[in-house]
């Protein structure tokens, strides 16, 4: 059971960090805050946090599996997650901005 | 001939794409499938619908079932073909080796055997003189189960996913090995094509005109799932290294002869039979040994994979795999008796990393671990290939028949179209066909197990001929009506497969799901999520087909993009 809520952890995480990477990239911040500028700075914390979550991820998967499985996991996290949120982004861009932590 | 590298990347990635994505798309879609093959082999032969059973006694269940273990008629024949003179009566045959397998999803056990014959070959060089025999049986009773009761996830999807059952000459491995090769040189071919691989990598635009919402979709369901289809492409290639490079039966054969008996000098384990007739000592008690030695390595595991070779002979031994229910190889952590006295003649010592490499390579790509996140995953990444390349045909006709569009008909663009509907939509009426007679057909019927494969040929026929008859709007830059009313067929077809299983078993899914017998449930829920969306599929393509036509009559033929987009404005949800 404790190796299902760890997957879990590692599917948020995953997803977020793809969320994250995904706002970075100024087309998709536009999409999601219409049309708010965004700031140089800003979009270097969206790349570091993105990227740092991924990596979270991967330790999540380590912490659940033997290392050979968990590469497996991760990398097949990253394909579903990166879907997701462009699916995310194509249909309901505004659930993103809860990766915003903000409302507006 | 090109002006530069990416067009001539950009031809290989088109041509060489269109031809092998027919035979690509089979192989993905066949083998998302066959990562619940077990769980589909339940549904499709009710009488097995009980829970996985580990490696049953082998001296009180198993031996009996060996003692009726037969050569089995296919490869008589095919034998009889290799050899000298009649071979004699399978009963006379005496059982030379023997295997069992297992997974941690089996009720049901995979058993067989080679028998010894007296032939001389034909030809001097084919030393392999044995006919198998295998079945499945029941491991609580014993029980053979019928070969009529096809077990249409492991009997039929899988070997189509590798083999297309094409068996002639193995053609059908060597056109997915092809298809394969070609798979990568696309994948490379296409990252090249890409110009924006990671500025467009969430990008997916539904609502902009067809052609460019596929490419999107093509680029998305392509790059997000690179790594798996580059490591199941290739890993696919490594497990038939040895049909593509047969170079141990060929070139290397007096070396790779040498080095079966250096190995068994090494490991101590019998290369030939010592002539010498000797009893099997108790295999349960081999078995309890084997699991006492994995507990002192700190990993305790049930059988997985038993063997045992030269049969009734002094020289006699006993192989016992650790199942890989935890680990991406598919067994491992063998021992090793003395068949006679049960005398533990080696235990592997870990792998040397070429062989752990080669392991997880394989495992990875056959997944008989336990582990229900990542095939669910795997289902994923297969799917997203079968997207990849249905985008991919859809695509390469959009291009062109804006190009036709009010031209004479254009029979290579109508013929794609088709092909198309036949492999993405003619494939699931198909597979959806093939269920709906597994239940249908009478359960006494002789050759059951064929007609419902030829129920699965003729409708994937049925379907292209129908995709080919209605196919002629696209010659006028229209939608194939085929698209939509094959989405119908699937989803009549689907719905119909999930009541008559409950018609003729009873297990309904308020039953299925009450008991948590996932097996049965899982299939029927996907067959009515993957009904749903065929409908909700062709309610889009009905209104895209009426947007197109009225944009065709309004502007004189030629398809305005601005219009389009205008017109389907009202279709987005």
């Amino acid at each position: 059971m404790a190796e299902g809520g760890l997957l879990l952890l590692a599917t948020v995480s995953c997803f977020s960090g793809m969320a994250w990477l995904a706002l970075a990239k100024s087309a998709h911040w536009r999409q999601v805050r219409r049309g708010a500028s965004q700031s140089a700075g800003a979009m270097r914390g969206l790349q570091v946090a993105g990227s740092l979550a991924l990596l979270l991820a991967l330790w999540l998967c380590l912490l659940a599996d033997a290392p050979t499985m968990a590469a497996l996991v991760w990398c097949m996290l990253l394909a579903v997650s990166a879907a997701a949120v462009a699916f995310t982004l194509s249909w309901r861009p505004h659930w993103l901005r809860l990766w915003l932590l903000r409302r507006g | 001939m090109f002006a530069n590298f990416r067009q001539a990347m950009a031809w290989v990635h088109t041509w060489f794409g269109l031809v092998l994505g027919y035979v690509l798309i089979a192989v993905f879609f066949f083998g998302s499938l066959s990562v619940f093959d077990r769980e589909i082999d339940r549904w499709a032969v009710p009488e097995t619908r009980f829970a996985a059973q580990p490696m049953p006694s082998f001296d009180t269940v198993l031996k009996p079932v060996y003692d009726r273990l037969r050569a089995h008629p296919d490869d008589m024949a095919a034998t009889a073909l290799r050899v000298q003179g009649e071979i004699p009566h399978p009963d006379t045959l005496p059982l030379a080796s023997l295997y069992a397998y297992t997974t941690h999803r089996d009720p049901v056990l995979q058993i067989g055997g080679e028998f010894a014959i007296p032939n001389k070959p034909i030809d001097a060089s084919d030393d392999h003189q044995h006919v198998h025999g295998w079945a499945s049986i029941d491991p609580r009773t014993g029980a053979y189960l019928s070969e009529d009761k096809l077990q249409v996830g492991s009997d039929f999807f899988y070997p189509l996913h590798y083999s297309l059952h094409l068996h002639w000459k193995n053609l059908g491995y060597w056109i997915v090995g092809l298809a394969a090769l070609i798979m990568l040189a696309a994948l490379v071919t296409g990252v090249v094509m890409h110009r924006k691989l990671f500025r467009e990598l969430f990008t997916f635009r539904p609502h902009k005109r067809t052609q460019r919402s596929v490419l999107d979709l093509h680029n998305l369901t392509g790059v997000v799932a690179l790594p798996f289809h580059f490591f199941f492409a290739f890993t696919g290639l490594v497990i038939f290294a040895g049909i593509y490079f047969p170079l141990s039966q060929t070139a290397l054969e007096p070396l790779a002869k040498q080095h079966e008996v250096l190995q068994a000098e090494r490991t101590g384990l019998p290369h030939e039979p010592a002539g010498i007739p000797a009893a099997l000592a108790s295999v349960d008690a081999m078995v309890a040994e084997a699991k006492r030695r994995w507990a002192l390595r700190d990993m305790p595991g049930e059988v997985g994979s038993l063997f045992i070779d030269h049969i009734g002979d002094e020289n006699g031994y006993v192989s016992i795999y650790r199942a890989g229910s935890d680990q991406v190889a598919l067994v491992g952590q063998g021992v090793h008796f003395k068949a006679s006295t049960g005398e533990v003649l080696r235990e592997d010592p870990p792998l040397s990393p070429v062989f752990s490499v080669n392991e997880f390579l394989t495992g990875l790509h056959l997944q008989h671990f336990r582990h229900w996140l990542l095939r669910w995953l795997y289902v994923f990444g297969g799917l997203a290939g079968c997207v990849c390349i249905a985008t991919g045909f859809v695509f390469f006709v959009e291009k062109r028949k804006r190009q036709l569009a009010g031209q004479s008909p254009a029979a290579l663009v109508r013929w794609v179209d088709a092909l198309a509907v036949a492999a993405v939509t003619g494939m699931l009426v198909a597979t959806s066909a093939m269920l709906v007679a597994n239940r249908l057909l009478p359960e006494d019927l002789l050759g059951r197990a064929l007609w419902q494969e030829r129920i699965f040929w003729y409708s994937w026929l049925a379907a292209l001929a129908h995709a080919a008859w209605r196919s002629a709007p696209v010659a006028r830059g229209l939608i194939s009506p085929a698209w939509r009313e094959q989405c119908w067929a699937y989803a009549a077809l689907a719905v119909a497969a999930v009541l008559l299983n409950w018609l003729t078993t009873g297990d309904h899914l308020g039953k299925t799901l009450a008991a948590g017998y996932w097996p049965v449930a899982g299939v029927d829920l996907c067959l009515l999520a993957s009904a749903g969306i065929a409908v909700k599929a062709a309610a889009l393509l009905r209104i895209r087909e009426g947007v197109r036509k009225r944009v065709a009559e309004g502007t004189a033929g030629t398809a305005d993009s601005s219009a389009l987009d205008t017109t389907l404005e009202p279709a987005r949800g």
